[in-house]
């Protein structure tokens, strides 16, 4: 047996002029997901509708996948027919039955029909479906308002009939916004905030910098499985590993220590600008949450910043931390960010950090660190890891 | 790899797990039956508690037993799954002599008296009794890592029905004054009108180590682990004191099949108990030799961390050949970098030790309970390492270390 998937999407139809680039992006990264889970699979394309076939013993995966492929506005299980009367409500007795098998009771019908020479009107084929659902299953009862569950038919090229779509992840395609940086910690907030790009399109690489021996081999591997669950959501990405210990000690050793978290973040922002450009990434993204931490003003961003040409996006920037932790908990990586290594900041903790740098002074004493020599040296060292897309749940 | 890291465990002796395995393999009958092959395995597994208790004890001493006793006899040893499950035994035993008050209707206060140093063994068992309604006071170490007995004697209260006091601690090595604790408690006690509370003597660091006697001590129970001194795993072994029969008013939480005098039910490991007993006699040859090298090595360690300009013994000031600390463990602070980070870097040196107790060093929140109970403050607790030697360490292991860790401090230190 074969399980039948209708795929809705939303964004894509309100682009115009390369609507067809983001369609063909959508298809491709479905079939790169379901190839990379070893999904056999068949793909079918119509204007605003998408469909997909799996072996039924794939079912389970495929929700998942769906569940987390960004463009997919939702999805349902659906049984495709003719578009005869009779094979419409054949098909939507069908999918009542699971419904009602399930505990459900009461139901409306809708019904869509781009395809005008079908011989009955929506409305009317709504209430044909009714009737068919009443006679089969005298338990079940006409709910307009509040209907246990809605049975939705379409009549298109062929007739499809669901029930009730599960809600995608909606946003845009990976890949069709180009490709982000993202500076991953084993914190709670840049997973969230690679989500969150990933979301909108953006194919991910990630930055983890590692501080060894200071930051532990454990607290590099969680950053691994953040990146399996981020992989999850942007279809595969890159982790590159840089070792950062001897940029942290030179800072550390030279730099005001008021300074020395600024100086730090400085330098990774600078670490970040070469390796976008390297990678041919379009833009560099953080987990920055304004006044989070003393790095994190408004005027130490505008320091950092200064580091690079290419635009940081801090999808965090006005969020609540409650409510990052919470979509943290949502998107599977809390229980990863909170496991207790230390992160690549231990070396400094200023008891006084500077909190509203002056651009051009602090620009200056970071300058004059020279840590160039250094940073070049750690992204020559850096490790890149191919993170695939799994079905890590 | 150099291992400096054998008081959280040490290499087993192959050949002691090999007899074991032999023993166990040739008299494999159950212990508790009654044909000649369960006699059998009864006689093995009683040859090898004598011969623990030798070792424990001394061997001119009558062997105790673990069911009955004369009266001369030092008490019953019983083997169990180790340390742990011999900490819990006489702390566990607290929760039913609870309830059992309870049932009767005469709704008595129980006190437990703990040290701060405790191991996590005795510690959280006493966190937990306290959550479920015991009254627990924790005692304070000095400055040295010592605790007062004075301390301890005014901590018993009337209602006071064990009080736990390790005989060496895990981390700084330093020798509690168990005999002068235990004469503390009947002194408090007596003031009560009442009979001395239990006293329950963690000695998994003493065994084999220091010349340690619980029974001499005064103590009324004591708990030995087998890995610590090239033993398997999965043994250990609990003495109460008094003779059997619930004169020692132990009654253990967990009921079975009344095995090891009904302190710690479960059909025995001979295995276990064997190498258990072999490794603890091993140990106990040329004792004396043994302490004197182990003393050596201290020495040697000691003068050698005194040139590396920052690091610092722990409890401040310790001196070599100080008969209040065991030879074999010693803290020692590396200001400005912190111990794990040390730990890592060494182990990328080729050399093991740890940061406190191995059992705690994953929580960065328990992980300095210790060092800091002795009122050091956390960043000098948070730089410490844990060195410590063993049945086999060289000079040539305490002169790597020194080396690898004089290195790594230069070059790691913030």
């Amino acid at each position: 047996m074969e399980a039948f998937y209708l795929i809705k999407i939303g964004e894509i139809l309100l682009k115009l002029g390369n609507r067809k680039e983001f369609e063909d992006r959508l298809r491709s990264q479905l079939h790169r997901r379901f190839g990379a889970a070893g999904i056999a699979h068949k793909i079918e394309m119509f204007p605003g509708r998408y469909f997909v076939t799996v072996p039924e013993e794939s079912a389970e995966d495929a929700d998942f996948l769906l569940s987390r492929t960004p463009g997919v506005n939702g999805y349902a299980r659906a049984i495709k027919t003719g578009k005869s009367v009779d094979s419409v409500l054949a098909a939507a007795v069908e999918v009542a039955r699971g419904r009602i098998a399930s505990g459900k009771k009461s139901f409306k019908a809708e019904s869509r029909r781009s395809d005008k020479s079908f011989p009955l009107g929506s409305f009317e084929l709504s209430a044909r479906i009714g009737d068919a659902v009443l006679e089969a299953f005298p338990e079940s009862r006409v709910d307009l308002h509040h209907p246990d569950f809605t049975i939705n038919a379409e009549i298109r090229e062929r007739a499809y009939v669901f029930a009730d779509p599960e809600p995608g992840l909606r946003g845009l395609p990976a890949g069709s916004g180009g490709k982000g940086l993202l500076l991953l910690s084993g914190g709670i907030d840049s997973p969230v905030a690679g989500y969150m790009m990933a979301r909108r399109g953006l194919a991910l690489e990630a930055l983890y910098f590692h501080a060894y021996p200071y930051t532990s081999k454990e607290a590099q591997e969680k950053v691994v499985s953040l990146a399996k669950v981020l992989a999850t959501y942007a279809g595969g990405m890159a982790l590159w590993t840089a070792p950062f210990t001897e940029t942290q000690l030179k800072i550390k050793k030279d730099a005001r220590e008021d300074l020395t978290t600024l100086m730090m973040r400085s330098a990774m922002m600078r670490a970040a600008q070469i390796l976008a450009e390297r990678i041919g990434a379009n833009c560099i993204v953080t987990g920055d949450s304004l006044g989070q931490v003393s790095s994190q003003t408004a005027e130490n961003l505008r320091l950092t910043q200064s580091l690079t040409d290419y635009p940081v996006l801090r999808p965090l920037v006005g969020v609540d931390k409650e409510d990052t932790v919470a979509l943290a908990k949502r998107i599977g990586t809390f229980d990863i960010s909170i496991l207790p290594y230390e992160d690549c900041c231990v070396l400094f903790s200023p008891k006084h950090p500077m909190l509203k740098a002056k651009l051009e002074r602090e620009r200056r004493a970071y300058d004059d660190l020279a840590l160039d020599p250094l940073i070049l040296d750690s992204l020559e060292k850096a490790e890149r890891l191919d993170v695939p897309f799994t079905l890590t749940r | 790899m150099t291992y400096l890291d054998w008081a959280s465990t040490s290499p087993p002796d192959s050949g002691i797990l090999a007899e074991a395995a032999r023993v166990a393999a040739d008299s494999f009958g159950n212990p508790s039956s009654r044909h000649a092959l369960g006699t059998a395995a009864r006689d093995r597994l009683e040859e090898a508690r004598s011969r623990l208790a030798a070792a424990i004890f001394g061997p001119g001493v009558d062997g105790p037993s673990a069911t009955a006793g004369a009266s001369r006899a030092p008490g019953r040893l019983a083997f169990t799954s180790g340390g742990t499950e011999a900490d819990s035994i006489p702390l566990l035993a607290l929760l039913r002599a609870a309830l059992n008050a309870r049932r009767d209707g005469s709704i008595k206060r129980l006190h437990l008296v703990a040290s701060e140093i405790e191991h996590a063994a005795v510690y959280e068992e006493a966190l937990l009794l306290k959550s479920l309604g015991i009254g627990v006071s924790f005692v304070a170490p000095e400055a040295d890592g010592r605790v007062d007995p004075g301390k301890i004697g005014a901590a018993v209260e009337k209602d006071s029905a064990l009080v736990a006091v390790m005989a060496v601690n895990n981390e700084t090595g330093a020798v509690q004054p168990v005999a002068e604790i235990a004469q503390a408690i009947a002194r408090a006690a007596s003031a009560f009108g009442r009979a001395p509370p239990r006293l329950h003597v963690d000695a998994v660091q003493a065994l084999g180590k220091i010349g340690f006697d619980s029974r001499a001590a005064g103590a009324g129970s004591a708990a030995f682990s087998a890995h610590k001194l090239r033993g398997p795993r999965g043994t250990g072994a609990l003495w109460v004191a008094g003779e059997a029969g619930g004169a020692s008013g132990l009654e253990p939480l967990a009921l079975g099949g009344g095995q090891e005098g009904a302190l710690r039910p479960g059909t025995e490991s001979l295995q276990g108990a064997w190498a258990f007993a072999a490794a603890a006699a091993a140990a106990r040859d040329n004792f004396a030799q043994r302490a004197a090298l182990a003393r050596n090595l201290e020495e040697r360690l000691l003068v050698g961390l005194s040139s590396i300009p920052g690091a610092l013994a722990l409890p401040l000031g310790r001196q070599a050949r100080d008969e209040r600390y065991s030879p074999y463990i010693l803290s020692v602070a590396f200001p400005g970098l912190a111990g794990e980070v040390l730990a890592r870097s060494l182990s990328d040196s080729g050399i093991a030790v740890s940061t406190g107790s191995a059992c705690s060093s994953n929580s960065k929140r328990a992980g300095r309970r210790i060092l800091r109970a002795m009122g050091l403050p956390d960043d000098l607790a948070g730089s410490a390492i844990r060195v410590s030697t063993g049945d086999g360490s060289t000079e040539a292991d305490i002169d790597a270390f020194l080396e690898a860790a004089a290195e790594a401090y230069r070059r790691l230190k913030t």
